[in-house]
């Protein structure tokens, strides 16, 4: 009494009964073969297979009654009227049989559908319920979506950080996998970011809040990726459009067929595979675990058709600036003239241009260094102090701190070139060889090699001059990222055979970027708008191309670009908005990983479609020449519907 | 007001017609929109006559099992 009435709930619970009803009718099915290999008995046989026909139909049959009231025609209605032909062609077995296979395939597919779906929701779980939030000294544990921006919120050592915000005290590691996919855990002091859903490992923090809730930069990335996921693809649009005409025209086929033939059986085989399923599902079910498999690793796709562009992309441009390098450029060396004593104590500036001196900013002691060197750095650094050229910041960072510069009297940029400046009566010149040769400055032989040998090394020279006279120059360096010259290499082996670099450095300098990373093609000096002309004759020339930058300064030309790929938008909301492909972290080697996903995706995807169609085929052959019927036709069917799903799940797993 | 449901177990695409429509003939419910790819439903709906529950149950009398989330 008790196990009927826990039937009976379950039952009523409509994911619980699918399973209830599967083996009840399971079980019908299996008794009936087994009374029917015992005792031969061929009443009893049709008897429980009706009755397995009748109790998994039922199930089916009220979703098509469903269907039907909301004026829509569906798959359980063509299996329903299947079902009840085939018992009122006394074809018992194969009714049984195609209502127990529909059944167990759709429990079976929803199952797995829900495995593929689940990626995103280990995301969603990343961040936690509650906030500690730090009030007047006392704490209090509030919703996380609650915080207010500015609160101060406690995390502690071991658990995770609950909003978006910048440390205030406390220094830690935290575990940002979450958000940039990169497994070793980053640093943290006062005044680092950190993200909601980034695990905090070993120091307690002080938290000042920016972003809770729904603004966080895990939640866009959740809203994004289930965009991206929902955004068709060309050719899920494709299917979509076949699959409409594709029911409809089976059932079309099934009455034409019994009007000609006047077999009912075959016409009721054409109902049961009328079911597009495989085709339907066969690139939902690839895009969504390709998506989502590329977000853990901190890889964004924008959508189904990017992800069919950059598994199709055969050039990729690359930014030299922040992306090939650090983006931070570094005084390396410095070129000094000695000057000359022209009489006991009294030093002169050096005539004779002859003797230039390199020391390496490595070996550079500022406070024990000549004092030519003092003063290079002097005047220099009073024509820069107003510029805001990054290479001004490089040099003022090397400025010794106890340096007072004064303001200069007089300043002039000449862009491109360099700068003019004047103080206390004397002029000052700081920019490239050919600013200070416009300007009518003299260079000896020796400071000219060394400049020469300086920027064949990839290094950008910074001339000074004072009164028309050369003092040395700085040697400015913006290194390589370390892991450049192997995602060259990485995307030449990918298959992409055309890589080029595209910066607005001058030509010596990118080449010897070039050199240490692998790129012969170079485009030097050129301007941003100009990077958009250069992608569209790259396009024309090698079909789709992949443009790589920071995401910011790039966006134009990331735009143009048939894939455009920002890297480390982690928090840069513009980035990760505007960008086909974001890469959260600053690790290059995503980017032949996001190449590399996405070509898999689509291959998966012709996989998916080819399998679907040649089921179709086969089974549509099958049927007409007599070798499948109803019980074969569905499971059939329902195999190839879950081969699709699980060939879309090895995706899951790249 | 919107509300957001997830459900993991779409797994033909007729059915999102299915939900949308049965969503929709809801009295109370203005506009829903069922993702078959993320299995997410939107739902705008007046909570006084029709509760997020109430939502949870019709998706179910669908035939998917539907649960409230967050985003």
């Amino acid at each position: 009494m008790e196990s009927l009435k826990k039937l009976l709930r379950n039952l009523a619970n409509h994911s619980k009964r699918k399973k209830v009803l599967l083996v009840i009718s399971g079980s019908l099915i299996t008794g009936g073969w087994a009374v029917d290999f015992f005792w031969d008995s061929a009443v009893l046989f049709n008897t429980l297979m009706i009755g397995a026909a009748l109790v998994a139909g039922s199930e089916i049959a009220r979703r098509a009654w469903r269907g039907l009231t909301n004026r829509h025609t569906n798959i359980e209605l063509l299996v329903t009227i299947a079902a009840i032909g085939g018992l009122a062609i006394e074809v018992y077995w194969e009714a049984a049989a195609v209502t127990f296979l529909f059944l167990l395939g759709g429990w079976l597919e929803a199952r797995t559908m829900s495995k593929t779906r689940n990626t995103l929701r280990d995301l969603i779980n990343m961040a936690p319920d509650t906030a500690t939030v730090l009030e007047n000294g006392s704490r209090r544990d509030i919703p996380a979506r609650e915080v207010k921006e500015g609160m101060r919120v406690l995390v502690r050592p071991g658990s995770k950080i609950p909003v978006d915000g910048i440390v205030e005290s406390g220094k830690t590691a935290v575990d940002e996998s979450a958000i940039t996919g990169e497994p070793i855990p980053a640093e943290k002091q006062p005044e680092s970011e950190v993200f909601a859903g980034t695990m905090n490992q070993n120091g307690s923090i002080q938290v000042r809040s920016t972003k809770a809730g729904g603004d966080t930069t895990l939640a866009k990335i959740i809203r994004r990726v289930e965009e991206a996921q929902e955004e068709k693809a060309p050719t899920q649009r494709f299917i979509e459009r076949f699959s409409r005409w594709y029911t409809p025209g089976i059932v079309g086929l099934s009455i034409v067929s019994y009007l000609f033939t006047w077999d009912l059986e075959l016409a009721l085989t054409l109902l049961v595979i009328g079911c597009p399923g495989a085709l339907v599902i066969s690139t939902p079910i690839s895009i969504i675990s390709g998506i989502g498999n590329a977000a853990k690793k901190g890889i964004l796709i924008k959508g189904g058709e990017y992800l069919e562009n950059a598994g199709k992309v055969s050039a990729v441009a690359l930014d030299k600036t922040g992306t090939l390098t650090r983006g931070k450029p570094k005084v390396t060396e410095i070129i000094y003239l000695q000057k000359e004593e022209v009489e006991a104590g009294i030093t002169e500036s050096p005539q004779s241009l002859d003797e230039a001196t390199v020391v390496s900013a490595s070996d550079l002691e500022i406070q024990d260094s000549p004092e030519e060197i003092h003063e290079l750095l002097y005047w220099a650094g009073i024509a820069e102090s107003n510029s805001g050229h990054p290479l001004a910041d490089a040099i003022l960072s090397e400025m010794p701190k106890s340096l007072d510069l004064p303001e200069p009297d007089y300043f002039r940029s000449h862009t491109g070139l360099g700068i003019e400046a004047s103080y206390a009566g004397k002029q000052i010149l700081v920019g490239n060889v050919k600013f200070l040769e416009q300007q009518g400055v003299p260079f000896g032989q020796t400071i000219y090699s060394q400049i020469e040998r300086l920027t064949s090394k990839d290094r950008t020279m910074v001339l000074i001059a004072r009164d028309s006279r050369v003092v040395g120059g700085i040697a400015i360096s913006d290194p390589i990222r370390p892991d450049a010259p192997e995602l060259v290499e990485r995307l030449r082996e990918t298959g992409i055979s055309r890589i080029a670099m595209l910066t607005g450095d001058a030509r010596p300098v990118a080449q010897a970027i070039g050199r240490e990373v692998g790129i012969e093609e170079i485009h030097a000096g050129i301007l941003p708008d100009q990077k958009n002309d250069i992608i569209q004759k790259i396009q024309q020339e090698s079909g789709k191309v992949a443009m790589i930058g920071d995401g910011i300064n790039d966006a134009p030309a990331l735009a143009t670009a048939d894939i455009g790929i920002a890297m480390g938008t982690a928090g840069t909301d513009v980035a990760i908005e505007t960008a086909d492909i974001a890469l959260m972290s600053d690790k290059l080697m995503n980017i032949p990983e996001a190449l590399r996903i996405s070509k898999l995706t689509l291959r998966n995807i012709h996989q998916n479609v080819a399998i679907a169609l040649v089921t179709v085929a086969a089974l549509l052959t099958g049927v007409f020449i007599g070798s499948i019927h109803m019980a074969a036709g569905m499971l059939i069917h329902e195999l190839s519907v879950m081969l699709v799903i699980l060939n879309g799940m090895r995706l899951r797993w790249l | 007001m919107k509300t957001i449901l997830r459900s993991d177990e779409l797994s033909c695409p007729t059915c999102v017609d299915n939900i949308e429509s049965n969503l929709n003939q809801t009295e109370g419910v203005s506009q829903a929109k069922v993702h078959f790819n993320t299995g997410r439903i939107e739902v705008e709906h007046d909570p006084e006559t029709v509760s997020e529950d109430k939502l949870v149950e019709i998706v179910g009398h669908s035939g998917y099992e539907a649960r409230i989330s967050q985003f």
